[in-house]
């Protein structure tokens, strides 16, 4: 009896999770290894498990390695898709921040009638599939003159960023009472003493969280910015995809998944100390 | 949304509502038009123009015999629509399964203490951070004929020629695909049932513990229906985004008949322009179907938790 509740109620790992950790860990890291190497190969062929012919050994023919070259190159567009990736994340993390905070506030302080359906319809946008929205927005856009605009890849990327923006800063709101700001006030603070000096220092973490997470989601959407952007803005995303299209991988396109994949990291180790797990305590939907 | 009525149900029906309160009510809704305003009209109004050219109104081409159902009878009457259909829904089922018991296992281990904890808690959130195209690289290197796995084959002796290995991409098993979306969401779903394991403690589940449950009850009959909400609405964010992704499929997938997305986007691209209505009845269709399984999906949760006393 002792035994058995040890084993249920134990903080530790059970040998399972631990070999389960280790799987997951090969899951997600292991494809990354083949494809750092392949960025370095020369020639590489089939049942090799390393490349034949590494770029250190052809130096005289390239000083670089050839695919690294390429990559770096303004012809591979890398840095132009890295350019508008970020100019476009930011834009729209901005834009959603000053759409969501006012809202965030009335939603997490007052109570009013249709609230549930308002905040139902809120989420609507992640449980709606993103080829029904992009293609007709497509249509919308080509009407209106913005397909193909920053304009236009801004616009579209508020639909699926808002959802997310606007939950993150409720639960905000929800954590941060009111009553800081009116012990400020019966202290004699002004409006806009009390927002600056409590309400602006007290939300900082919660806004940042929520910004870095809307920049994250707006990186990452490939579909809404392939089909808006009418193959004239390319951002990291739509670049990889053109780069692959054809079902091969080469030595630049790994070279290019790699570029592509280093933001995603260094946002990973910004966000850790923003982005707590607890936040998403309450769930995404309903 | 009627303002009054609403102050009046929150602070008594007696009391008279003064014009400073109901000034700052004004304001408080004047605060929600803009995000309010964005959705309605991106979201709706796409939606709208979907749905009435999906019927035949699209006078920029000349076309309008609205309203005409020929676009929605052409796409339901052909076979292959259905084969679309079934695919969509495979891949997206299948790998959100996968990705929930993945993510639940994991989720399960992180609130464990173990000495690596701090590594792992970075780890498991790398795929969240990074766009699907990679995934779908990563898919190319690992999972081709003549990829990795592959090559690990014939270092093994298993095989000694590419096309001996079994063909996992670009079949209508969808093997690439359901691995790119499962290696993209489960951590997705284990942020989400992490965050509600965090938020319920383990007081219950010691409780359990001390009564006699085994580790099976335990998590059968206490742990999961607490984690459920973290569930449900991280799969069925997966499950729709995995019914509407058009990369995967298009790069990995089988060719024709394709899923509904790619088919809906080769309507689209096609010379023939007045396709784009036939494309947008697709469109339609997906929207359909997505809302119609995720509306009883999510109808059938409510029924669950009024059963267990829960709102």
């Amino acid at each position: 009896m002792a035994r058995k509740f040890n084993i249920a109620l134990s903080s530790r790992l059970s040998p399972f999770q631990k070999f389960y950790l280790l799987i997951i860990a090969g899951f997600i890291l292991g494809p990354f290894i083949p494809l750092i190497i392949q960025s370095f190969a020369f020639r590489w062929a089939w049942p090799d498990l390393l490349p034949g012919t590494w770029w250190l050994e052809q130096r005289d023919r390239a000083m670089v390695p050839l695919a690294w070259d390429y990559v770096l190159s303004p012809y591979s567009r890398v840095w132009e898709a890295t350019v508008n990736t970020v100019l476009i994340g930011s834009i729209v993390t901005v834009i959603c921040l000053a759409i969501c905070l006012p809202a965030a506030r009335v939603l997490a302080r007052e109570k009013f009638r249709g609230k549930s359906a308002f905040e139902f319809f809120l989420s609507l946008p992640l449980i709606v599939p993103e080829a029904a929205i992009g293609i007709a927005l497509l249509m919308m856009f080509i009407r209106l003159g913005l397909a193909g605009s920053y304009v236009g890849i801004i616009i579209a990327h508020l639909i699926p960023t808002i959802p997310y923006m606007v939950r993150m800063l409720t639960a905000v709101y929800q954590g941060l009472g009111r009553d800081f700001e009116e012990q400020a006030m019966i202290l004699g603070a002004s409006r806009w003493q009390v927002l600056r000096l409590v309400t602006l220092p007290m939300l900082l973490p919660g806004v940042v969280a929520g910004a870095l997470f809307t920049f994250l989601v707006s990186t990452n959407i490939f579909l809404l910015t392939f089909f808006l952007g009418q193959g004239q803005i390319v951002t990291l995303p739509t670049l990889l995809f053109s780069k692959i299209a054809g079902g091969t991988l080469d030595a630049s396109a790994a070279g290019i998944t790699l570029i592509v994949t280093l933001p995603g990291i260094i946002l990973l180790i910004i966000s850790e100390r923003f982005i707590k797990e607890e936040a998403f305590g309450k769930g995404f939907g309903n | 949304m009627s303002v009054s009525s609403s102050i009046a149900s929150r602070s008594g029906a007696q009391e008279r509502m003064t014009a400073r309160e109901r000034r700052t009510r004004f304001w408080q809704m004047v605060q929600l038009v803009p995000i309010m305003a964005i959705l309605v009209l991106l979201f709706g109004g796409a939606l709208v123009l979907a749905i009435l050219q999906s019927l035949g109104f699209a006078p920029w081409f000349g076309v309008n015999t609205f309203p005409d159902f020929s676009y929605f009878g052409a796409l339901w009457g052909s076979s292959t629509f259905w084969v679309s259909l079934g695919l969509t829904l495979y891949y997206a089922t299948v790998s959100t399964v996968i990705a929930l018991i993945l993510g639940i296992l994991l989720a399960l281990a992180l609130v464990k203490t173990f000495p690596s904890k701090t590594f792992y808690k970075y780890l498991y959130k790398l795929p969240l951070m990074i766009p699907y195209t990679v995934g779908i690289a990563l898919a190319v290197l690992m999972l081709s004929n003549g990829g990795m796995l592959s090559r690990l084959a014939a270092f093994f002796g298993m095989i000694d020629d590419p096309a001996q290995f079994p063909q996992i991409l670009k079949t209508h098993y969808g093997w690439g695909i359901i691995a790119v979306y499962v290696w993209k969401q489960t951590p997705f779903i284990t942020l989400a049932v992490y965050a509600v394991l965090l938020g319920i403690g383990r007081e219950t589940e010691e409780a359990a513990a001390i009564l006699g449950a085994n580790r099976r009850t335990i998590f059968f009959r206490v742990t999961l229906p607490q984690i459920l909400p973290g569930v449900v609405s991280s799969t069925l964010i997966c499950f729709a985004f995995n019914v509407g992704a058009f990369e995967a499929p298009f790069i990995l997938g089988g060719g024709f008949p394709d899923t509904l997305p790619v088919v809906a986007w080769r309507y689209f691209n096609d010379a023939d322009y007045t396709l784009q209505l036939q494309g947008m009845a697709t469109v339609v269709s997906i929207g359909l179907v997505a809302g119609v399984i995720l509306f009883g999906y999510l109808a059938a949760y409510r029924r669950y938790e009024r059963r267990m006393g829960r709102n």
